[in-house]
């Protein structure tokens, strides 16, 4: 029992990680009809900017607003960077390619993984770095026999905060009646109004800002971080998108939350070697039952 | 009326005919390719080539037969296939596993590593095949992941986990084996050229054009008679089966292989060559495998910064050429690019051999079974349905709907939009399967057969939002015609046996003519993309003919079609009914349906309100009220 609860905590946790990617995933994917192969890189670059912030500023970011108030720089900070990235890579990498489809979108997408990874290589050197353990709090909660980390219920919560925020601003204002209305067609969306250009800028940036600081939580939870972290996460959540329904805000949400749960469950009473290969029959099958995922809309072409 | 569109022919012809075009003479093309060869053979013998550059060069070809082996799945299908190392890792490890424990040798595991990974392919492919798009690449993916972590598992010891296994033989063809680099420089090489001429034989026969079809547009492909699923699987195993060879090779040369040899970065890359190449070109894929293991060669002395580089080029060629580097060419080849033998030099006397067709439904069936005739039909009538129901959720889009088509004859279906006519064709043609009732057509019941063998059995279509093959030439359009009846299937067309050759000049034959009698043969070497709507929809119609069906089904065929044009329409539609086909329209152009019906139905919400010849349809009081509305008195 006490496994259990353990597990289902750790399996939320690190699905809230892959909620938070696969919004961004999901975002881009459901406006542009991209999958954005290197999202999973740029949560990498949100933990490593989250990192440099409490390394450079070790001294005085947490001994100026605390160990929180640091987390939270270095939170705030990635969330910043990330969003800027995200914005900078449409406009390179993305933008000049819409035109010629979706097959050398996937190419650039690739080539844009690579250039980020690399490049975080380059800067911060190919060895995984830490989040020391003097930047984040060590307190316990004990309820019985488990003892979970403040830290990680913080980390938890505050990733549920994002989603409802998200869902809150997809589905319940005008923007994200917009957003969801310029998903379903572009065109359409433009002749009623919508500024198309205003809704590429905001998930490209509001996306990847998730992802980022997604990254810096599982920098803060799993200490260890590294160049190539980002591509195993970028499937994952790529994977959660899909099982919740591409393109299907509260889909990718609960895909995410799932596949931790099940990630972790699998882990804790079966095989650490065998979960990946678990997830994705998982997947497979969900796909071969479901076509379009858990959530996914069944879209009958119109003949 | 034979007269009239003949005229309209030879006006057209006269006008518009134009030779193809050529950007340089066929001559300079074939030195070229001499030239390449040589290079290719000579360059272990080149005074500055040493054994690092000749196993570059070995590299790059183990990419190029990657490169084609998923050229075929996602250049000329279009399925997004991200995880074709896994079969490439399944024929490696198929090789290592049964050297050691069978001690088989690698030459004999060469086929046999193909078998297993084709065959690996079609297991795992073949739940997954439906999906769409972006559901595919992710579940290859997963494929991918799945194979590399299983091996990287060890299961029951055989793959020695992340260790790999080491010691793996050379090829031994008896005489000679190879061993040095030179020498597997030349394995890899002729095996690639063998590869290469198979498969050039396959794009250019009815299995590569099937491919085409699929990705150029599903729906049509089905509709005019291609298996979609079946050449979909075949085009997996068919890639799989290469990159298996490509992994028994592989793993010959370096004698060891290990997990981390297949991941999804590699996959990754091998997506790259196919784009970077050109979707469908078999020399862009081999100039994309020299593009990505050269680059990074080029820039080694970078080390650290090369694949920083490299990502940058991706996104560059993307930008600047994303077509790729050598695309595929259609247009200005002429029919020359049909790979066709002994086809006439000059194009139009094609036209003055082919052979007037046989009649409607005499057309033997050869490819697909039919159920049995088991429904005595009424006297004269080609098709019937027999209360068709269907829904969508709470919707009932086509309510117990009785209809009869009589042989030989016109008939229109008319009714007010969204009254479920198109529904209904779609019901007929198999698109839809219906909730209830049964669709007999010539005493067989073809309500639960898929769309491809519907159209073997004679039912042709033509769509209401035109569906034609858009990036493909307007012969190669009708060309899908033919498809359902011919027989000849993969090996006769990579072998090129002389029966393949001969059915492959009756499509064209055929596809020549109905192209011709629908005023479009000056068009044939134009892609269909960019005809105007008009001959978009003679296209489409001639498409429908080439699959000569006992019935045509055409919705809205005047539809956007100016008086002219549609008078054109009409005309040909008689002549097609003096060639013997049946016809079933959907049409809203009163004087089309008044002046070539036979007989009309009319639908409303679903339901059938009235039927009867034209002039008394067009009186009936019901039939006014659906259009227009109650007159309030």
């Amino acid at each position: 029992m006490d496994t259990l609860i353990q597990q289902l905590i750790n399996g939320l946790t690190i699905g809230s990680f892959y909620a938070l990617v696969a919004l961004g995933y999901s975002m881009v994917y459901g406006v542009m009809k991209l999958i954005n192969f290197a999202h999973g890189d740029l949560f990498t670059l949100g933990s490593y900017i989250g990192y440099t912030v409490l390394v450079v500023g070790a001294s005085w970011v947490t001994a100026t607003f605390g160990i929180w108030g640091g987390m939270a720089v270095a939170l705030v900070a990635a969330m910043i960077g990330i969003g800027v990235a995200g914005l900078v890579m449409e406009r390179i990498a993305y933008r000049p390619v819409y035109k010629a489809g979706r097959l050398p979108l996937v190419v650039s997408a690739l080539g844009m993984s690579f250039v980020i990874s690399q490049g975080i290589m380059a800067i911060w050197g190919p060895n995984p770095q830490a989040y020391l353990s003097g930047w984040t709090p060590k307190d316990f909660l004990q309820f019985g026999n488990i003892r979970v980390p403040v830290l990680q219920i913080a980390i938890l919560v505050l990733a549920l905060a994002l989603m409802a925020l998200i869902y809150w601003l997809v589905e319940r204002t005008t923007f994200g009646a917009a957003i969801r209305a310029a998903a379903q067609d572009r065109d359409t969306a433009t002749l009623m109004g919508i500024n198309f250009n205003l809704i590429i800028i905001f998930v490209f940036a509001l996306g990847p800002a998730l992802g980022g600081m997604a990254g810096v939580m599982q920098g803060l939870k799993y200490t260890r971080i590294s160049f190539n972290m980002g591509w195993l996460y970028g499937l994952k959540a790529f994977t959660a998108t899909i099982l919740g329904g591409i393109g299907n805000i509260p889909g990718a949400m609960i895909g995410g939350l799932l596949l931790g749960v099940l990630e972790a469950l699998f882990e804790g009473y079966v095989s650490g070697a065998w979960k990946d290969v678990f997830i994705f029959l998982i997947l497979i099958l969900v796909l071969i039952w479901r076509p379009t995922g858990l959530f996914g809309e069944k879209s009958a072409e119109k003949v | 009326m034979a007269d009239l569109t003949s005229k309209l022919t030879q006006r057209i012809s006269q006008t518009q005919d134009q030779s193809p075009r050529r950007k340089f003479p066929r001559a300079i093309g074939l030195i070229l390719l001499v030239l390449a060869v040589a290079l290719l053979g000579a360059f272990p013998l080149l005074p500055f080539v040493n054994n690092y550059l000749i196993d570059v060069g070995f590299i790059v070809g183990i990419y190029a037969l990657l490169g084609l082996s998923l050229n075929i799945v996602l250049g000329e299908v279009g399925l997004f296939d991200l995880g074709h190392m896994a079969f490439c890792a399944i024929g490696a490890y198929t090789t290592g596993v049964l050297f050691h424990q069978l001690q088989l040798p690698i030459v004999i595991l060469l086929p046999i590593s193909a078998i297993v990974a084709g065959g690996f392919a079609y297991l795992v492919t073949s739940p997954v095949i439906h999906l769409r798009g972006d559901y595919l690449c992710i579940v290859t993916i997963g494929i991918g992941e799945i194979v590399r972590l299983v091996l990287q598992n060890n299961p029951g010891g055989l793959t020695n986990g992340p260790n790999g296994i080491g010691n793996i033989g050379n090829p031994d063809f008896g005489l000679f084996s190879i061993q040095s680099p030179t020498q597997f420089y030349y394995y890899i090489w002729i095996v690639i050229g063998l590869v290469i001429i198979g498969l050039i034989n396959l794009q250019k026969s009815r299995v590569g054009r099937a491919w085409n079809y699929i990705r150029e547009d599903e729906i049509a492909a089905k509709a005019n008679g291609i298996d979609v699923r079946a050449f979909k699987l075949l085009a997996f195993v068919l890639g799989a089966a290469i990159a298996g060879i490509a992994g028994n090779i592989y793993a010959s040369k370096y004698m060891f292989i290990e997990p981390n040899n297949f991941s999804f970065m590699e996959s990754a890359l091998l997506f790259c060559i196919v784009l970077l190449g050109g979707l469908g070109s078999i020399p862009g894929s081999l100039l994309g495998a020299a593009v990505i293991v050269i680059f990074p060669e080029i820039f080694r002395q970078f080390a650290t910064y090369r694949l920083l580089f490299f990502g940058a080029a991706l996104i560059a060629m993307m930008v600047f050429r994303p077509g790729g580097l050598w695309p595929r060419r259609r247009e200005g080849l002429g029919f020359a690019g049909l790979g066709i033998r002994k086809l006439p030099r000059d194009e139009n006397a094609l036209l003055a051999e082919a052979p007037v067709p046989p009649r409607p439904g005499t057309v033997p069936l050869r490819t697909y079974r039919l159920p049995p005739v088991t429904v005595a039909m009424s006297e004269g009538l080609t098709l019937e349905t027999k209360a068709i129901t269907l829904r969508f959720g709470g919707l009932v889009a086509v309510s117990s709907f009785d209809m009869s088509v009589a042989t030989g004859k016109i008939t229109s279906l008319i009714g007010p939009n969204g009254a479920g006519k198109t529904t209904l064709f779609n019901v007929i043609t198999g698109i839809y399967r219906p909730n209830k009732g049964k669709v007999i057509f010539q005493g067989r019941d073809i309500t639960k057969l898929k769309p491809h063998t519907i159209i073997g059995a004679g039912i042709a279509r033509t769509f209401q939002n035109i569906r034609l093959f858009p990036s493909l030439t307007c012969i190669e359009n009708v060309m899908s015609g033919p498809h359902c009846h011919a027989r000849e299937g993969t090996w006769p067309a990579v072998f090129r046996t002389p029966a393949q050759a001969r059915e492959e000049r009756k499509i064209v034959d055929l596809a020549s003519y109905r192209l011709n009698q629908v005023g479009l043969w000056a068009f044939r070497n134009e892609l269909a993309k960019n005809l105007p709507y008009g001959k978009q929809r003679l296209l489409e119609l001639a498409r429908a003919l080439a699959t000569s069906p006992s019935l045509l089904i055409l919705d809205e065929p005047s539809s956007g079609l100016n008086d002219k044009e549609s008078e054109d329409l009409m005309a040909m539609l008689q002549v097609f009914l003096g060639e013997g086909f049946t016809m079933l329209l959907i049409e809203h152009d009163m004087n089309v349906v008044m002046g070539i019906s036979d007989w009309v139905t009319v639908m409303d919400m679903g339901s059938k309100i009235a039927e009867g010849p034209p002039q008394e349809i067009y009186n009936n009081p019901l039939v006014i009220e659906a259009y227009l509305g109650k007159e309030e008195d």
